[in-house]
């Protein structure tokens, strides 16, 4: 990215317009600094071909901590107090196995609330340079580029069908 | 859904949150009023003891645990629409969704009350978390009513983390066009959410798995409420066949509900467009499928008794449905498995009027059969010398009457406060039924 640059929004009413917009972008010399969507696209997500997210890994970890948790709190709680079970395990596996696996769910489910919550670093302050109509109606792509080409970014999105939102030019840290 | 456009969605959802008319909030004083009054109820319960409810010897689990396992069933449905037809990618859920699983958090929550109600001394409701007392003594967790605090306070949570999260992309859109206090308080709910794609590659796969750890969660969680009786040695209890028999009751009685609520809501909130009457009739036939299982689990029931030569369990069954409560067991029958074929017929199940009154007919009979299940067997057990009848007092009516007040309390606030449709999922039905899933 420039040192110096100018950040243009192309707004899209439809989602095969801005995946194609995406991938003539990437061929050309435009910096897609990111896309906004209202629904979750497949076809946006093809043209990203983004990495697959991590979130499950947090899902799996807090499900392997859960079930080890649940059962290990029934078994421990039978250890410090021996019902009189007349022969039977004190430790017992099929009841016990219930708790392990509702709290498998329980912690699972916390697992990917805190995976989700530092993968999107939410909840965070509202973004810079957004345009509200793209949590309705419209896919935006916001590009950045050197200063003197701004016209040349928005003559690329109009051609394309976009509407153009405009930003005020800012210094970049990267 | 030719007609429908993301900015059609937008505005007819948000339109919904518009003031609301007098007629509103009476109808919010009536319900608070009858909340108040099972509060009453119950207020007066703790003060004067357990013994002002109707429980008796043998009867000692009464309304209060029909009604539990009534709102558990309730809630049921919600999950299945939202996670299990998630998976499934069943287009049709998407309309519905979002009420459905507003459906589950409160009814979990109206169910959750009654344990504590039937407890009496409610006070003492921390025996039933791991804390233990001065003896080391802690909760049994071989009991299966120990599996039901476990299983109940997670799916709660669950259902809660589910609801909000799928709420999140609605959130973000009402903040983008509210002004003044709704702004910020939609700011805030919404958490910042911008609909950016990096934010979308990890909340496709989180509701994924959402759904994927939801649909094992809710099976069993009325496998669980089931071996509450089950895994008693009770005539009419002790049965195999009560984990599934009581899942595929709860999911009938649940749609029920989802229809109960969807059809004066799609009627009040101009909503035709989005909830569809083919949606419904999908509601409806699957109604048909729950009905045809739950008729087939009474069929087995009987046949069990009667195949088992077992005299306890033949005059258990014999006496359900020719003995005292013969009333209760026969509209439970019909209600549930004979009333619903009626939606067989494509004319029923398309006439909205027709639909909505059978989905009366089968909450009534879900309520009903969980009062032959749970009274039918304690009154009439082993001992002849220990049968016994039941029937619940004016306290428990009011207690009756403040639950499902406070449910549908709680469901009028929603609709009026937050979307009762989800925007995002309803866009997404328009791209060829895609889905949250990534």
């Amino acid at each position: 990215m420039p040192a110096e640059s100018t950040s243009v929004m192309g707004l899209f009413r439809d989602e095969t317009t801005a995946a194609a917009t995406i991938q003539e972008m990437g061929a050309g010399d435009w910096h897609l600094e990111r896309v906004h969507s209202p629904i979750p696209s497949h076809r946006i997500a093809a043209a990203l071909n983004p990495k697959k997210s991590r979130v499950g890994w947090f899902t799996l970890a807090g499900g392997i901590i859960g079930f080890f948790t649940g059962f290990g709190l029934a078994a421990f709680t039978a250890l410090r107090w021996s019902l009189i079970v007349g022969g039977k395990p004190i430790v017992a596996l099929v009841p016990f196995f219930i708790v392990g696996f509702e709290f498998t769910i329980l912690f699972a489910v916390f697992g990917n609330v805190v995976g989700l919550i530092s993968q999107m670093g939410l909840p965070r302050p509202m973004r810079q340079r957004y345009d509200p109509h793209c949590s309705g109606d419209r896919f935006g792509l916001l590009a950045t580029c050197d200063p003197s080409r701004r016209a040349d970014l928005i003559a690329f999105f109009k051609e394309r069908g976009a509407e153009i939102r405009e930003f005020e030019p800012q210094t970049a840290t990267a | 859904m030719a007609e429908l456009t993301y900015a059609s969605i937008d505005n007819t959802v948000i339109d919904t949150l518009a003031p609301p008319r007098r007629t509103y909030w009476a109808t919010v004083a009536l319900l608070f009023a009858g909340i108040l009054l099972g509060a009453t109820c119950w207020g007066y319960q703790i003060f004067r003891g357990i013994g002002v409810a109707g429980q008796n010897n043998p009867v000692h689990w009464g309304t209060y645990l029909i009604n539990f396992v009534f709102w558990v069933g309730i809630a049921h449905s919600g999950t299945l629409i939202s996670a299990i037809l998630h998976l499934f990618r069943a287009g049709w859920r998407n309309p519905i969704a979002r009420a459905a699983e507003t459906m589950t958090v409160f009814a979990v929550c109206t169910a959750g009350l009654y344990p504590f109600i039937h407890l009496g001394r409610v006070w003492l409701v921390y025996y039933m978390l791991p804390i233990p007392n001065q003896r080391t003594l802690w909760p049994n967790f071989t009991s299966p009513l120990m599996f039901d605090v476990v299983a109940i306070s997670t799916y709660l949570t669950v259902s809660s983390l589910f609801w909000y999260t799928g709420m999140l992309p609605d959130l973000a859109t009402i903040r983008d066009r509210s002004e003044g206090l709704r702004k910020k308080i939609f700011s805030i709910l919404s958490l910042g959410w911008t609909g950016e794609y990096e934010l979308w590659r990890h909340y496709t796969r989180g509701y994924l798995f959402f759904a994927a750890l939801a649909t094992p969660l809710v099976i069993s969680v009325h496998s669980v409420v089931s071996w509450d009786f089950a895994l008693g040695i009770v005539p009419g209890w002790h049965t195999t066949i009560f984990a599934p028999y009581f899942v595929a009751g709860a999911i009938h009685s649940g749609l029920a509900m989802v229809l109960t609520l969807m059809i004066p809501l799609r009627k009040m909130f101009h909503y035709e467009a989005i909830i569809t009457d083919r949606v419904l009739e999908s509601v409806a036939k699957t109604i048909i499928f729950t009905g045809l299982i739950v008729g087939f689990a009474y069929g087995t029931e009987v046949f069990i008794a009667w195949y088992s030569r077992n005299p306890v369990e033949m005059e258990s069954f014999y006496w359900r449905a020719f003995g005292d409560y013969s009333l209760e067991y026969w509209i439970m029958v019909s209600c549930n498995t004979i009333v619903p074929l009626l939606l067989l017929f494509k004319r029923v199940r398309t006439h909205i009027p027709t639909l909505f009154v059978i989905s009366l007919f089968v909450n009534v009979g879900m309520w009903y059969e969980r009062f032959v299940i749970i009274i039918g067997s304690v009154a009439h057990d082993f001992l002849p010398h220990a049968w016994g009848l039941y029937s619940p007092t004016l306290i428990e009516y009011g207690i009756m009457i403040g639950s499902f007040c406070l449910f549908f309390f709680l469901f009028v606030l929603f609709c009026k406060h937050l979307p009762s449709v989800s925007m995002t999922e309803m866009k997404e039905t328009l791209h060829e039924g895609e889905s949250h899933a990534g």
